[in-house]
């Protein structure tokens, strides 16, 4: 088991939190984390990354706890973001500085792949810094990858790039977590789907086993989350 | 090779790997496919449809099963030299056979008729 | 991957983010010193002394700037680049450190240089420093005020900045923080007390000794009858604050490594 969530529950001052929440992720598993805003998507992915503390329950990745396998966990965040000075070259040496699992190689291929422009994020567009954000983080040899919404807000050239990279870099003994709400561009992708309602698991199954009983994952969010 | 264009992935029509599998057989039907053609590696194909490679490792493990297609170690995946493609073409044919008379049918039209109708579309259907 | 090529990546992210803010400061020495060439009076004694008033007020507003430009987590955290740097390998107290040690050498840096600015105005006041009492003036003084009150007040400044952004998301994350702030003053003056009450118990050190030997200017005879031209340095404060900045920069980088985003 790569990442598990026992009995979680993350109370909050505002909106989002997580109820009760007992998931497991072993290795080798693409899976969707999908809900409306404030379902807790954020949250369930920030609280293995070891950005937030459970109230209640037990997380834990790799066997420990996530903030301290934070050097094995890729996490790409919605809000986390650069240095408005930083280039990719920039990029480059902070994350070869930092990281041991860092693949520099690797990561010029996908600002390449990407198209990211050799420019300071300040003078990038939102598209363009999510790509490198995208870069960074698929550059990284990992076994789990954590990626809270890597499509938002960017433009749908953009979007089915970074699709396609994702698909490209998974190797079958990684687990990729990524939540989205674009459910209908990125189903294919998943293995296994998660829905997360107002904090709560709504439903935990196989894509594959929700279409042969007739149901395309956008149908299913539809009608559980309704 | 097989072309982006050639694929067809409906979210809403059942589990894609039977669909992958389809779409594989309705090539070879067609002759967009031959026998002994390489196919696209799993993780190839995966990105170039935009699903998981491990849909398209059941859907050619599948094909494989049927004998469509076969795994050369090290060479990659091929159509097989012996694929039933007639028998393929046969049963598209009979599908879209069924389809018609099923309309036919529904609509109450005597078959004589229909057959008729059809020969007219064949007709106008070919090209010059 | 070893602590130290990871420390010198955060020293090198830290250089990145503030040198505007080093090189600003640095560069406006130029200014200072252009305002004391401007100070010219007949009587050297009273040249001398706005010169040193105005060297004070530089003093002042760089221990100032040392603070706002290490307290930059704020922006950070609002921009999330503090999220970044929370999942990154290198422990708290190695990003504690490099935040310090840069703003530590740009200290130092702007010190010796006012150390320097201020042996020239005593030399335009017609006295003659030895070389001893040169080195010490450009020196030691300044690595003393710098450990004794700009390394404490760094480091403090580290804390308070760590503190706010740790606890910014369960609610009133500002009230400690306010805490620190209206707590300091009395801080800084019960220790200055404490301080002195232990001071000069262990041997001090003697500056300026050659001083009254080098003097070769009547006007100044008058001025320094009486003055033995050796100030006693205490030791005690020294450990004291150093120890205290090491003690504060541990709690910073305890929670910083402890807390969430």
């Amino acid at each position: 088991m790569l990442a598990s969530l026992t009995n979680v529950t993350k109370r909050y001052v505002r909106t989002e939190g997580l109820r009760d929440i007992t998931l497991e992720f072993p290795a080798g598993e693409v899976v969707g984390v999908l809900g409306l805003n404030g379902s807790g998507k954020s949250t369930l992915l920030k609280v293995l990354a070891g950005l937030l503390f459970p109230s209640e329950g037990t997380a834990t990745v790799f066997g420990g706890a996530p903030r301290r396998n934070r050097a094995r966990v890729v996490y790409l965040g919605e809000t986390d973001a650069l240095w408005t000075w930083m280039t990719p070259q920039d990029a480059l040496r902070f994350m070869t500085g930092l990281y041991a699992d860092f693949d520099a190689a690797r990561f010029q291929e996908l600002l390449d792949n990407l198209e990211v422009p050799q420019r300071k994020t300040k003078a990038m567009s939102k598209g363009e810094r999510g790509r490198l954000r995208l870069a960074m983080a698929l550059a990284r040899d990992a076994r789990l990858y954590l990626l809270d919404e890597p499509l938002a807000g960017i433009d749908l050239l953009s979007r089915e790039k970074i699709l396609t990279s994702i698909v490209k870099e998974w190797h079958t003994d990684e687990t990729i977590l990524l939540s989205t709400h674009e459910v209908a561009e990125a189903e294919a992708l998943f293995e296994r789907v998660v829905f997360l309602r107002q904090g709560y698991l709504a439903l935990d199954k196989r894509a594959e086993e929700l279409r042969s009983e007739g149901r395309s994952v956008v149908d299913t969010f539809r009608e559980v989350l309704s | 090779m097989t072309e982006e264009k050639h694929w067809e992935l409906d979210m809403n029509a059942g589990p894609i790997f039977v669909q992958i599998g389809d779409n594989v057989r309705q090539m070879l039907a067609r002759g967009d496919l031959k026998q002994g053609d390489k196919l696209p590696s799993a993780r190839e194909l995966a990105a170039m449809l935009g699903v998981n490679p491990n849909t398209v490792v059941h859907a050619y493990g599948e094909l494989e099963r049927m004998e469509v297609i076969e795994t050369k170690r090290g060479r990659g995946t091929f159509v097989r030299t012996d694929a039933p493609v007639t028998q393929m073409r046969r049963e598209l044919l009979r599908n879209a056979a069924c389809g018609f008379a099923e309309e036919v049918r529904r609509l109450g039209v005597d078959p004589r008729e229909a057959l008729g109708v059809l020969e007219e579309v064949w007709d106008v259907g070919q090209p010059d | 991957m070893s602590s130290l090529s990871r420390f010198r990546t955060l020293l090198w992210l830290e250089a990145r983010r503030s040198w505007v803010w080093a090189v600003g400061l640095i560069g406006s020495l130029l200014f200072w010193a252009w305002g004391m060439n401007q100070v010219r009076f007949v009587d050297p004694g009273e040249q001398l002394g706005v010169r040193a008033v105005i060297l004070l007020v530089a003093c002042g507003i760089g221990a100032m700037i040392l603070c706002l430009m290490i307290g930059r987590i704020r922006s950070e955290t609002r921009h999330g680049q503090y999220q970044v740097l929370l999942l990154t390998p290198p422990s708290g107290y190695l990003h504690t450190l490099a935040r310090f040690s840069f703003a530590g050498v740009v200290a130092i840096v702007y010190y010796i240089i006012i150390g320097g600015l201020a042996w020239w105005a005593i030399a335009q006041a017609g006295l003659r420093l030895d070389a001893g009492s040169a080195a010490q003036l450009m020196l030691v003084c300044p690595l003393y005020g710098v450990v004794l009150g700009i390394l404490p007040a760094l480091a403090w400044t580290l804390l308070l900045m760590v503190f706010i952004s740790s606890y910014r998301i369960s609610g009133p994350g500002w009230v400690p923080g306010t805490v620190m702030i209206l707590a300091t003053p009395f801080l800084v003056s019960w220790i200055a007390e404490g301080i002195w009450r232990i001071s000069y118990r262990l041997p001090s050190w003697r500056l300026f000794a050659g001083l009254r030997a080098a003097i070769d200017t009547a006007a100044w005879e008058a001025e320094l009858e009486g003055f033995e031209g050796v100030f006693a340095l205490p030791q005690e404060p020294l450990w004291v604050m150093l120890a205290l900045s090491i003690v504060v920069l541990v709690v910073a980088g305890r929670i910083w490594q402890e807390v969430e985003a």
